[in-house]
């Protein structure tokens, strides 16, 4: 109650001041007038009582200012005084300010920079829903399997099951959680757009109206009568339909069916999905519709939807998660083929899906933590040249000390200037992670659909100023509590000149530290640039750069096999005779990418599902594919054209096989013309024709996989063309043709092969750059540190570099002074860092490309060099220090 | 019996919270009124008092408003709060129990002991 009271009379007086000043000055004067008229009443002249008045009571202004004291006005006064003292400070010394804001500047925008995508991806909610904290995300868990990949979305079976017998929910939506792409077909010309299914009350139950039309009914997605209806993503409807005003009741021609606009969504909302923005929503119903994918809605084992309930009020998590694990056991009783073991578990409906939180949050913990390092760098750099200010300022400080200033009182105006810096600092930071964020987006690869925000909102504000006010105070702290342990009579007698050198060891504590984080981070830079660069160059086993490709999918329009092959047949035939193109062919789907199909393959003509079985992953190509891609065949033949047309298995079909595979089964005889099984597949097996070299399948660091090509393809494939020249001319042309033979069809991908290794380059890319920089980031840092460090050591030991040179110490040994010094510190820094690095580099080795993380030419590289610029930034210095004249060094006491 | 005493270190507040008790007065007054109930024992350096009325008011034990003087002049008035009440009866005891302890120890004679 009284702190309440202080608190409401302190913002009266920051409200009005002048108000206060007005009371105080009428309560004042009426006390004396008071004073006077009894003085007058006992027999004194009027004139008279009123001095007597004042003089009884004293200076006046002093108990004004005694009672703005007690009222607490003085506090913001004296601060204002700091402030303004240290806007001067700052100011007397531009150079050393500059540096030390820029550095924390670049510390805190880095930091902030992460920060906005850790707030993008894993704390900020689901733009545009109502409530999003009472929104649960159901996920069936495989109770055989452990970690992420245990975790399933649900069928549309389990969907319906849980939303109709659960208790706990007002209601469950679904949505597809792995949104399509769908052809377009706008006046004859097929456009690549991205569409979600979503349950009938997806909208309504997250509480998002339509900013036109209407959002979908329950009735929109009833089984049996699935409704084709569309509601438009907002900035679909503004960038591609002109914002038409008019637009529902329109209708769009999806996949080859068409589809009526019942509505536009509000703008920002993008579903709850993160990074991905679909173009438009449709009920899940019409799921068969528009994918032209039979038994979607009753496959049991199809796993594809998400589902989110909206807990009924009173109802409390944990119990809605027991009530849909018994759920979970009921529908295993049920259907104990298919759910056998499927439990369900909870997660709040974030935009990264629960399973996966734990990963994201790793990754960017590990980039939070290095450049976390960065800050502390910068900090660290902060408090030694305070610490050094301080030192210089120590005169300062006595003479405010004597004249009366309150240990409290110093301490503060420390404080205020250094929080003054890093609130400089951060400024500047939020503006560099304004620019910053931007470009680290641009670093994803264009072939991924994803639209991530990344917006700088009050959670970022919030961080940037905490880490900005901590950091303020951190650097700050060390040099306040030492600048206010000043002795000051010795000071003021100017007998602490050379006293004040050997304090310096919490100085010297703090560059080592420094100076071991910054070897840290170098190494842990330097392992990844080198990894990258490793990445760059590794040889995924085929042509990276004469090839152009493009992904096509006539079979989602709804064509019957024979016209899906026609199309393939005369795209190829088109293809092949643009002039600069020397052969086109077609794979099921590139390797390096996200989808994989993997089998067992066993020697001879039994089901390959004994023990003696090889994993081997699957590849299913058109004749051509091999010289297309410029991978070698060592032995045998290509497929024929015929051999890709009539269907494999009990006649017999051919395979190519790679060189791993046919070491693994036949390590040193001739594997052309033997058979082999693939999974449960029976009668005469397949017959090898060929043996092609190794590639990468999966990842660029992996080990050789076995691999067998398969010569028959499926309706979705993609297409590539080998070309003399620059595939990026070819891209448009391609285009065209597809277009030229099938205007529905439109190409997703369409890119060079160069285009689309940044996919599988992507996280080596993103880190190498991002620890690359931070290495650089934290080598500048600590050599600034160093040079100001040893520099104000020069300075202080002026007089002793005299006294020694007067004694006859030659340069040479001043420098070897002054070296000595600055390398000690290094070398006990960089032994330090070097056993961190040895603890934390196991955190590093799974993103590693073709080194150890303990690498002895990276560690000895960083070594020499990390000692070699310490050198450096101890050499300016010392070349002052040798240059000193002894006789000013001397006369200056 | 005329002799002025000098004002206690630190009693000052608990003075005006006695005095304002009896109910609201203005600074003049309560300044008037501990030297009428002293009897004009007590020296109070007039400068001091309003600090100590600024204090006691930040700290929320007496509150003030301004109202009419006796001789119809505008005056800022104090009242007690209840906070301010608690603390006064708090500060009597402590200073009663003070005065006992210290009172018994300078009455002491050597035969006690």
């Amino acid at each position: 109650m009284t702190l309440w009271n202080r608190l409401r009379s302190w913002w009266r007086v920051i409200l009005h001041r002048s108000c206060l000043e007005n009371e105080m000055d009428a309560e004042l004067r009426f006390h004396l007038e008071a004073f006077a008229e009894d003085l007058v009443r006992s027999g004194m002249a009027r004139q008279e009582a009123m001095r007597r008045a004042r003089l009884e009571f004293g200076g006046i202004e002093r108990t004004k200012e005694e009672c703005r004291d007690a009222r607490g006005a003085n506090l913001l006064e004296a601060l204002a005084q700091d402030l303004r003292y240290g806007l001067r400070m700052l100011r007397k010394n531009p150079a050393s300010t500059a540096a030390v804001v820029l550095a924390l500047a670049l510390g805190i925008g880095l930091n902030t920079t992460v920060f906005s995508f850790v707030n993008a991806l894993l704390l900020r909610p689901p733009t545009g829903a109502e409530a999003p904290d009472k929104l649960l995300q159901l996920w069936l868990h495989n109770r055989g399997t452990s970690g992420m990949e245990g975790y399933l979305p649900l069928t549309y079976p389990d969907y319906v099951y849980y939303r109709d017998h659960n208790q706990s929910f007002t209601g469950m939506l679904a949505f597809d959680g792995d949104p399509e792409s769908v052809i377009w077909n706008r006046s004859g010309e097929g456009q690549v757009v991205l569409g979600q299914l979503v349950s009938g009350n997806f909208f309504s139950l997250l509480g998002v109206n339509a900013s036109l039309g209407r959002t979908f009914l329950p009735e929109d997605d009833q089984p049996g009568h699935p409704q084709p209806v569309v509601v438009l993503g907002h900035s679909f409807w503004q960038q591609r339909l002109a914002a038409d005003p008019k637009v529902v009741g329109k209708s769009l021609l999806l996949n080859g069916t068409s589809f009526t606009v019942i509505g536009v969504a509000p703008g920002g909302f993008a579903g709850l999905l993160v990074a991905i923005e679909p173009d438009f929503w449709a009920p899940v119903t019409v799921a068969e519709q528009i994918l032209h994918d039979a038994g979607r809605l009753t496959n049991r084992q199809g796993y594809w939807l998400f589902a989110v309930g909206r807990l009924k009020p009173g109802v409390a998590a944990p119990r809605a998660g027991s009530e849909v694990n018994l759920l979970a056991q009921l529908i295993e009783k049920e259907h104990p083929d298919t759910n056998k073991n499927l439990g369900a578990n909870l997660f709040p409906a974030t935009l990264v899906p629960g399973p996966y939180r734990g990963f994201v949050s790793a990754f960017t913990g590990l980039l939070m933590a290095v450049f976390g390092l960065v800050l502390v760098i910068a900090c660290v750099n902060a408090a030694t040249l305070l610490l050094a200010r301080a030192t210089g300022r120590a005169r300062e400080m006595a003479i405010r000390s004597a004249l009366g200033a309150g240990r409290g009182r110093l301490i503060r105006q420390m404080l205020v200037e250094s929080t003054l810096l890093s609130g400089l600092a951060g400024c500047l930071g939020l503006l560099l992670a304004y620019w910053t964020s931007p470009l680290l987006l641009a670093l994803k690869p264009v072939s991924l659909p994803i639209t991530l925000r990344v917006p700088l909102d009050w959670r970022v504000l919030l961080f940037t100023s905490l880490v900005s006010l901590s950091t303020g105070i951190v650097f700050g702290l060390t040099p306040a509590l030492r600048s206010v342990k000043v002795q000051v009579a010795p000071i003021l007698k100017d007998e602490a000149q050379s006293a004040s050198y050997r304090k310096s060891r919490l100085r010297s504590s703090l560059m080592i530290g420094e100076i071991a984080t910054c070897m840290v981070l170098l190494v842990g830079a330097a392992l990844c640039v080198r990894s990258l660069l490793n990445a760059n160059s590794m040889d995924p086993g085929f042509d990276t750069k004469h090839v152009a490709v493009a992904t096509l999918d006539p079979g989602s329009l709804g064509y019957p096999e024979a016209k899906v092959h026609g199309f393939y047949e005369q795209l190829s035939r088109q293809i092949s005779a643009l002039p600069g193109v020397s052969s086109a062919s077609f794979v099921n789907h590139l390797p390096l990418g996200t989808a994989r199909e993997q089998s067992a393959a066993i020697e001879g003509n039994h089901s390959a599902s004994g023990q003696n079985a090889v994993s081997v992953d699957v590849l299913r190509v058109a004749p051509g594919y091999f010289e297309t891609m410029g991978i070698s065949l060592l032995s045998g033949r290509d497929f024929l054209p015929r051999e890709s047309e009539e269907p494999g298995g009990t006649s017999g079909g051919v395979v190519i096989i790679n060189e791993a595979m046919a070491e693994k089964l036949w390590s040193r005889q001739y594997p052309v013309g033997r058979r082999i099984t693939l999974g449960e597949g029976t009668g005469l097996g397949l017959e090898i024709i060929g043996v092609v070299k190794t590639g990468k399948y999966r990842t660029l660091g992996e080990d050789p996989i076995p691999l067998v090509y398969l010569p028959r393809l499926p309706g979705r494939r993609t297409l590539v063309v080998r070309t003399s020249g620059d595939p990026r001319f070819l891209l448009d042309t391609i285009r065209r043709e597809i277009q030229a033979v099938d205007a529905n069809i439109a190409a997703t991908d369409l890119e060079t092969i160069e285009q689309y290794m940044a996919l599988p380059l992507f996280p080596a890319r993103t880190i190498g750059l991002l620890l690359g920089a931070s290495g650089i980031l934290a080598l500048v840092l600590t050599s600034i540190g160093l040079f100001g460090v040893i520099s104000y050591m020069v300075s202080q030991r002026t007089h002793e570099i005299g006294v020694r040179m007067a004694l006859g110490a030659s340069q040479h040994e001043v420098l070897k002074l002054v070296v000595g010094h600055g390398l000690t510190m290094a070398s006990i820094g960089l032994a330090l860092g070097l056993a961190a690095t040895f603890g934390l580099a196991r955190f590093l080795s799974s993103l590693l490309y073709g080194i150890q993380p303990s690498d002895p030419a990276t560690l000895l590289g960083v070594s020499v060099s990390l000692i070699f610029i310490a050198s450096l930034a101890c050499y300016i210095p010392a070349r002052r220090a040798m240059s000193v004249d002894p006789l000013v060094a001397l006369r200056y006491e | 019996m005329d002799k002025q005493l000098d004002l206690l270190q630190g009693t000052l507040d608990m003075l005006i919270l006695k005095a304002v008790s009896l109910g609201p007065l203005h600074g003049y007054g309560i300044l008037l009124r501990i030297q009428q109930i002293s009897k004009d024992r007590l020296e109070i350096q007039q400068g001091s008092l309003y600090p100590a009325l600024y204090r006691l008011e930040h700290q929320g034990w007496i509150a003030s408003e301004w109202g009419e003087s006796e001789n119809k002049r505008k005056a800022k008035y104090y009242r007690l709060t209840a906070a301010g009440k608690r603390r006064l009866q708090a500060e009597t005891e402590n200073w009663n129990s003070m005065a006992d302890v210290i009172a018994g120890i300078l009455g002491t004679k050597p035969e006690e002991i």
